[in-house]
């Protein structure tokens, strides 16, 4: 398992070597040749390992231009000042995140879903937007939750795929959050869950995941896209290099868009030496911003709240 | 939510089962345990490492430490065992007939200094006996059969107990870890929780994953060789090996969070905590879990537990635990205590 690569020349080869393979084995229709990935001791093919989505997508699954922070408020109108006339910013980041500067920016993506258009029904267009308008008291990433899929898969952080003998684990950095794949029958969730309930199946080179039993509490993105708890996933993992997986999912919810619709994108593998996941238990991070004004001091100011 | 209250009300049923149970039992001579015939577990995993996978969970009903009732006594009598697996038995079915306090082995209502007791009864499993076995505690080492704590440490443990469900709670930094829906620490993981310690082992080439449901614990444990890493971490750094059937997990880089509150003092980690287990399945449905744990901030000398875990059927799971998700507990309390303060003002 840590056979595939040991040292940086080999890394650095590996990688001169992707980025020609990469352009042919991007699966497109009626490609001949697909990938054939090594196979596990009973015979699946291997995707043990840690991987990493490298996009934008969590700030926005929409092509995005780049912006100046996540959350912006309109500039103020320049009548009467000094100046009126020249070109003004029509947004600026809101006084929370404005002390970060450039480390607060978005940067632009070309998105991960297909045909870049989300099938909102008509209210549906209303509530992204007004998600989107009240972003921080709403993303629940920022108050440390479980982040749902498949908006687990393309954060920021790394995740590893376990294979195990009756089931597969895939275990996120962000919130320390790991999901169960039962690749043999399972019995029905017995309730609405976070990360879903999850039923694997291999399709000849694919790891085909449907994930159901979701609540309506996550969100796809930093942008406000959401869904409800009629949300259905199927997800797509294929080997298409050694250094590769395309992940691609199926997006299904009845009760928000008119039709089912697929975001895809390539999947890192991590090389570092003596890689692994760390932890990243933010609940600990957030107690200050969710309860700080709720007791009787704030360790944070020593004030008492009233 | 709230599982260190369970942690301490089950602590507290063994105290009261292992009274009533000493009233039975009377005196006997001091025994050391029986060694362990080492154990010739075929089960291996497809790549040849020994097969550890599955759903688990404590379901002894040994005290962690010894009852003063069994000073000097590692071991019960056949006798002794017998008895109090009937009691077990009968407590067991007491509790499924809807009885509950001292006739069911764990304390009643008006005995809880947290009003409602029943939200955390109601949590508790009300199913299966507990296993009886000889151990008069789980721990071995020192030969005492209790923590080995430092004077200091001591005190923090006597101030959580009589902090537990009463506080003052003015921040969020007041209830403990687990009413943070942080976690009740490593140390405990493979036997302590709401459930009796419920994890799934999963592994895979070079890995020994445990899922602990309660606060989602997970330690995803190396066992490919590769040296301890220097970045210290809630459940520090833990790399594994195999010795004959048995995992070996060393763990050091703890991060120190010795100030915060603790349900169980001995499960919190300072920079100085290193832990030693010890995984052998010494049969397809037993675990024999062996820990070792060292720490000059919390203890005066190491100390050893060996705990019996038994296997779940297959298709037991490991559910989804979104404590910090829903923990309407924290604003709860933290308003309670800000409206209680504003009354005593006035």
């Amino acid at each position: 398992m840590r056979a595939e690569l040991k040292g940086a020349t080999i890394g650095a080869a590996a990688v001169a070597a992707v980025a020609v393979l990469w352009t042919q084995v991007v699966p497109t229709a009626g490609q001949s040749e697909p990938f054939r990935a090594t196979r596990t001791a009973d015979g699946k093919p291997d995707l043990n390992g840690i991987w990493q989505a490298l996009n934008t997508a969590n700030y926005d699954i929409q092509a995005h231009a780049a912006r100046p922070a996540l959350a912006l408020i309109p500039a103020p109108a320049r009548d009467g000042v000094p100046g009126t006339g020249r070109a003004t910013p029509t947004d600026i980041p809101a006084l929370p995140v404005r002390a970060l500067g450039a480390v607060g920016g978005v940067p632009g993506g070309d998105g991960i879903v297909d045909g870049n258009e989300i099938p909102y029904q008509p209210w549906a267009v209303a509530k992204k937007k007004e998600n989107s308008d009240h972003w921080l008291e709403r993303d629940p990433e920022i108050k440390c939750f479980m982040p749902g899929v498949p908006r687990a898969t393309y954060m920021p952080y790394p995740f590893q795929i376990l294979q195990g003998s009756n089931e597969i684990l895939i275990a996120y950095e962000f919130a320390g959050t790991t999901r169960t794949i039962h690749m043999s029958e399972v019995s029905d969730s017995p309730s609405t869950t976070w990360m879903g309930w999850s039923r694997g199946r291999w399709e000849g080179e694919t790891l085909v995941v449907e994930v159901t039993d979701f609540n309506d509490q996550t969100w796809f993105d930093r942008a406000g896209n959401f869904h409800s708890d009629a949300l259905r996933v199927v997800e797509r993992y294929t080997a298409v290099s050694p250094h590769h997986l395309l992940y691609e999912a199926t997006i299904e919810d009845p009760k928000v868009f008119t039709r089912p619709w697929k975001i895809s994108m390539p999947l890192y593998r991590r090389y570092e030496k003596d890689r692994q996941l760390h932890e990243y238990k933010c609940v600990e991070f957030v107690e200050q911003l969710m309860y700080g004004q709720l007791g009787i001091t704030d360790p944070a100011t020593g004030q008492v709240n009233k | 939510m709230n599982d260190s209250a369970r942690d301490r009300s089950s602590r507290q049923a063994f105290l009261v089962a292992l009274g009533v149970l000493a009233a039975i039992a009377g005196p006997a001579v001091a025994q050391n345990p029986a060694p362990r015939a080492e154990p010739e577990t075929t089960l291996r995993t497809a790549w040849g490492d020994p097969d550890l996978q599955g759903v688990w969970r404590y379901e002894a009903a040994i005290a962690l430490e010894r009852p003063k009732q069994f000073e000097g006594r590692e071991l019960l009598t056949d006798e002794e065992v017998a008895k109090r697996d009937k009691l077990e038995k009968d407590q067991a079915a007491k509790r499924l007939a809807g009885a509950d306090g001292v006739d069911v082995g764990r304390s009643s209502v008006s005995e809880s200094p947290i009003r409602g007791n029943e939200y955390n009864s109601f949590w508790q499993d009300h199913g299966r006996p507990r296993k009886v076995f000889k151990q008069t505690s789980l721990i071995v080492e020192p030969r005492d059969g209790r923590i080995p704590y430092t004077p200091d440490a001591r005190k923090a443990e006597t101030r959580s107990a009589a902090r537990y469900g009463i506080g003052p709670f003015e921040s969020y930094l007041d209830p403990d870890t687990g009413e943070r829906c942080l976690t009740d620490g490593v140390t405990g993981m493979m036997w302590q929780g709401p459930n009796g310690g419920h994890n799934r082992i999963v592994q895979s080439p070079g890995y020994v994953t445990i899922l602990h449901e309660e606060y989602r614990d997970r330690r995803i444990i190396p066992v490919d060789g590769r040296p301890h890493r220097n970045v210290r971490q809630w459940f520090g750094d833990a790399v594994g090996r195999w010795e004959g059937n048995t995992l070996v997990v060393d763990t050091i880089n703890f991060l120190d969070r010795t100030n915060y509150e603790w349900a169980n003092v001995w499960t919190r980690p300072s920079e100085t905590l290193h832990l030693v287990e010890r995984f052998t399945r010494v049969s397809p449905d037993m675990l024999e879990y062996r820990i070792t744990v060292e720490d000059p901030v919390t203890f005066q000398q190491p100390w050893t537990a060996v705990i019996p875990i038994s296997r779940l059927t297959d298709g037991t799971q490991i559910y989804e635990y979104a404590c910090h998700e829903g923990n309407y507990a924290m604003p709860n309390l933290l308003n309670g205590a800000r409206v209680d303060a504003g009354r005593k003002e006035r």
